[in-house]
């Protein structure tokens, strides 16, 4: 039980440390390294424990729910605080090789454990307001990456960040005050216990409305997806890819708790209006990638048009649909860290990243070009590879409920994304020109690369395994709908205060 | 561009110094079962601080301090984790706290005393640290010093940045390379 | 004394709205403070004993209690919004002295984010 708070521990005080030890050196870079990796085991384990057993349930200070803030990890969150540890160790990595310890900004690497800190609260959190507390502590940790190596013109495109999820997190405060005031509780299983018997209510429905438009947000899906684009691109590429695998996820992985484990299932209103909305997103999000001509900005587009599949799985809103989100997510996470990984690779190989200067990478650097290639593929959603089956399954579900036109919405997402990845590859990659030199004697990009190899084989194995990894996200999805079990986990566990059990 | 130097306000600051942080102990003490606690406590302490750095000129404040805020916050940090997993250790619950009832103790009698002060104790200095940090790093900058002093920037600035009081303005701006 | 706090409430979220649609960056400033101020007051509002529980404090002593949970989310909420107001000042201070410039409208004039390399 109480393995359940060490995804939070872990990187807190592995921050701390960073904190004091200073100056980046080899020996703080091993130290957090060996952190990350052991974040890693501690999430595999977690995985394994979830998979085989019940869900892991610990209450803080021994207080026991519905008094007590408990931290859950069922298997959806276990999953999750896998893919944060994976991608934060890969961006570690990456860092490093990116850059030598000399240049190495002595606060990146602290934050980014904070910010994990924050990201794997908010998958271990059983209550409304500790997850608000959750996507703050990640929120203030990305404000200050995002500005910390930030020059004059990146601070400005800083500011809409900041300025959009300050409203968002008072409107996610005043949706905390009236779930409380609504259900008498902000405990995710006394909430979806009480909920239950009144989701006629229209104030129920209003709630939803409200906690998604602050989802919403989180995740980046259309209307209120304005802040991203502009902001990711100013990061440097290893924080890109972790803010780009993680933080957009972090949201939707609440969608899906939110909808699935804590309101009442019948509200069927918020999940027509959620699937129409990411029918939205994904065209809006492709069309603004196209309109791009910058690698990072077509790849943070592109986030936007992937969110989309993910939210229209949980519009539909059935099992199979949340099963084919989470692998979705799972595919999604690593597919895109590593792709801004490679976009940041090859900005280094070519000096820049506009692809009006860019070209020579496939004759000079075949192995980066390969990278690139099938993680583009997969984005896009051919088979055999990973995004082809999430694809796949989430347009299985459409059909099958006749949502004909957010079918034809996503199989033209997706010939869309196919384009603006094959635009990057033209220009970038296959295309050659006098100008454009490829500095391969700059001899980081090979550790770079492989560290994307690494990733590359990763979502190679989900695709390949797909079988495998379908029936984790199965289990996940039927345990994440399954709200008098969560329920009875929660309560099972006894502590101080009053006896257990609403 | 430091502010006129008032000796009375200067004598008057140095005796409130003294009483604000006895306030600042008593709201930290009494903090579990009454109003108080570390926050409040901190942020007394802080504005002790900063109330001298007005007095004393806060050029003077790294020299008068002789520690780095940011430290100071991070040991709190460190403090309040750390009461918050030792339970761990037992196999209890993260952050489970415990009392004990110490009877006859020399000068104070009975003191009920539990682990939430320490817990309490690591707030207070995150926030003294916090707090003092950012007034600090503004008042320097609108003052026209280094908002990093030598020490600091050795810590938390990167080798590659200028301080920002120096390059700022649209004109002599660092050069943006195409490859960042 | 509900009818008033609901209209301060809406008072305030208003205020704050029109605050952070304006231009100066001082305004946004005090947008957004106003604008965490009206949902801790919003949550404050929220307490009460629902649905006829009482707060769960043992041994009650004499007269009424008040319920806990809103003050402790408020303190949470105000410690957080202290913490990001802070940053809020030093990235607005920051944007005044790259940009010499305290209006909103002028620094995105020439937003052109394709440009960007």
């Amino acid at each position: 039980m109480n393995l359940a708070i060490q995804p939070v521990l872990l990187p807190l005080l592995t921050a701390v440390a960073l904190l004091f030890w200073g100056r980046p050196s080899p020996g703080r870079r091993t130290f957090t390294a060996i952190s990350a990796g052991a974040q890693l085991v501690v999430a595999g384990f977690l995985i394994h424990l979830t998979y085989t057993q019940s869900p892991l349930v610990m209450p803080m200070g021994n207080w026991a729910a519905p008094y007590g803030i408990v931290v859950v990890v069922d298997l959806l969150a276990a999953i999750m605080l896998g893919l944060s540890s994976f991608t934060a160790l890969a961006t570690i990595l990456y860092g490093f090789f990116e850059a030598s310890p000399r240049i190495e900004h002595p606060l990146r690497l602290p934050l980014v454990q904070f910010l994990v800190t924050g990201i794997n609260l908010a998958f271990l959190t059983g209550d409304l307001f500790n997850l608000f507390v959750a996507f703050e502590v990640m929120l203030i940790a990305s404000y200050a990456l995002l500005t910390l190596e930030a020059d004059n013109w990146d601070v400005k495109q800083a500011f809409p960040y900041l300025a959009i999820n300050l409203v968002g997190s008072t409107l996610f405060l005043c949706g905390a005050g009236f779930a409380y005031r609504l259900f008498g509780t902000l405990n995710f299983a006394d909430i979806a216990l009480r909920a239950r018997a009144m989701s006629d209510d229209p104030r129920v429905t209003a709630l939803a409305l409200l906690l998604l438009v602050v989802f919403g947000l989180k995740a980046g899906v259309f209307p209120l997806y304005c802040w991203l684009p502009n902001s990711y691109p100013i990061l440097p590429a290893p924080v890109a890819g972790l803010y780009s695998g993680m933080l957009t996820k972090v949201g939707v992985y609440v969608l899906l708790r939110v909808l699935g484990t804590v309101l009442p299932h019948d509200l069927a209103g918020v999940h027509t209006l959620l699937a129409w909305l990411a029918g939205a997103t994904m065209i809006f999000g492709v069309l603004g990638a196209i309109s791009r001509n910058f690698i990072r900005g077509i790849l943070s587009y592109h986030i936007l048009s992937q969110i989309g599949f993910m939210v229209l799985a949980i519009g539909l809103f059935t099992p199979f649909a949340f099963a084919a989100c989470i692998f979705y997510i799972i595919h999604h996470i690593i597919v895109k860290s590593s792709l801004f990984l490679v976009g940041g690779t090859a900005a280094l190989l070519n000096r820049t990243d506009n692809l009006d200067r860019m070209g020579n990478l496939w004759r000079q650097t075949p192995l980066l070009g390969l990278l690139f290639l099938l993680q583009a593929l997969s984005l896009a959603g051919l088979p055999p590879l990973s995004g082809f089956w999430g694809k796949y399954a989430i347009l299985v579900v459409g059909l099958e409920q006749r949502e004909f036109v957010l079918v034809g919405l996503a199989i033209l997402a997706s010939i869309l994304t196919l384009f603006s990845m094959l635009k990057i590859w033209n220009a970038a990659f296959w295309g050659s020109s006098e100008e454009c030199e490829v500095c391969v004697w700059d001899w980081r990009w090979l550790r770079m690369s492989q560290i994307v190899a690494g990733m590359v084989a990763v979502s190679l194995a989900i695709g390949l395994g797909a079988e495998g990894v379908f029936r984790v996200a199965n289990r996940a999805a039927i345990q994440v709908l399954d709200q008098e079990a969560y329920a009875r986990a929660v309560f099972s566990v006894t502590g101080k205060g009053a006896p257990a059990g609403p | 561009m430091m502010g006129p130097q008032s000796y009375i306000f200067e004598r008057l600051v140095r005796v409130v110094f003294f009483l604000v942080n006895m306030v600042a102990l008593y709201l930290l003490l009494r903090g579990h079962n009454w109003p108080g606690g570390g926050f409040i406590a901190g942020l007394a302490s802080a504005s002790s601080l900063i109330l001298l750095s007005l007095a004393l000129g806060i050029a003077a404040m790294p020299r008068i301090l002789r520690f780095d805020p940011v430290r100071l916050a991070a040991a709190g940090l460190l403090v309040a984790a750390l009461t918050g997993a030792a339970p761990l250790l037992a196999g209890r619950p993260f952050l489970e706290h415990f009392h004990t009832h110490l009877h006859r103790v020399p000068l104070l009698g009975d003191v009920h005393v539990g682990t939430p002060l320490l817990f309490d104790l690591g707030v207070y200095l995150l926030v003294v640290g916090i707090a003092c940090k950012l007034i600090f790093v503004l008042a320097q900058s609108t003052q026209g010093l280094r908002a990093l002093v030598a020490e600091e920037e050795r810590r938390y600035s990167s080798p590659l940045e200028q301080p920002l009081e120096e390059t700022a303005g649209p004109d002599d701006g660092k050069e943006r390379t195409d490859a960042d | 004394m509900q009818i008033e706090t609901a209209l301060l409430i809406g008072v305030l979220f208003a205020c704050a709205t029109y605050l952070i649609l304006q231009n100066s960056f001082v305004k946004i400033l005090f947008g957004f403070i106003v604008l965490s101020n009206a949902a801790n007051l919003l949550l404050l509002s929220m307490s009460g004993a629902p649905d006829g529980r009482e707060a769960p404090i043992a041994g009650q002593g004499a007269g009424p209690m008040v319920d806990p949970l809103p003050q402790a989310l408020i303190l949470t909420a105000i410690v957080i919004g202290f913490g990001v107001t802070a940053y809020l000042v030093v990235l607005l201070y920051r944007l005044f002295l790259d940009q010499k410039t305290t209006n909103a409208a002028e620094l995105y004039a020439d937003q052109d984010t394709s440009e960007h390399t």
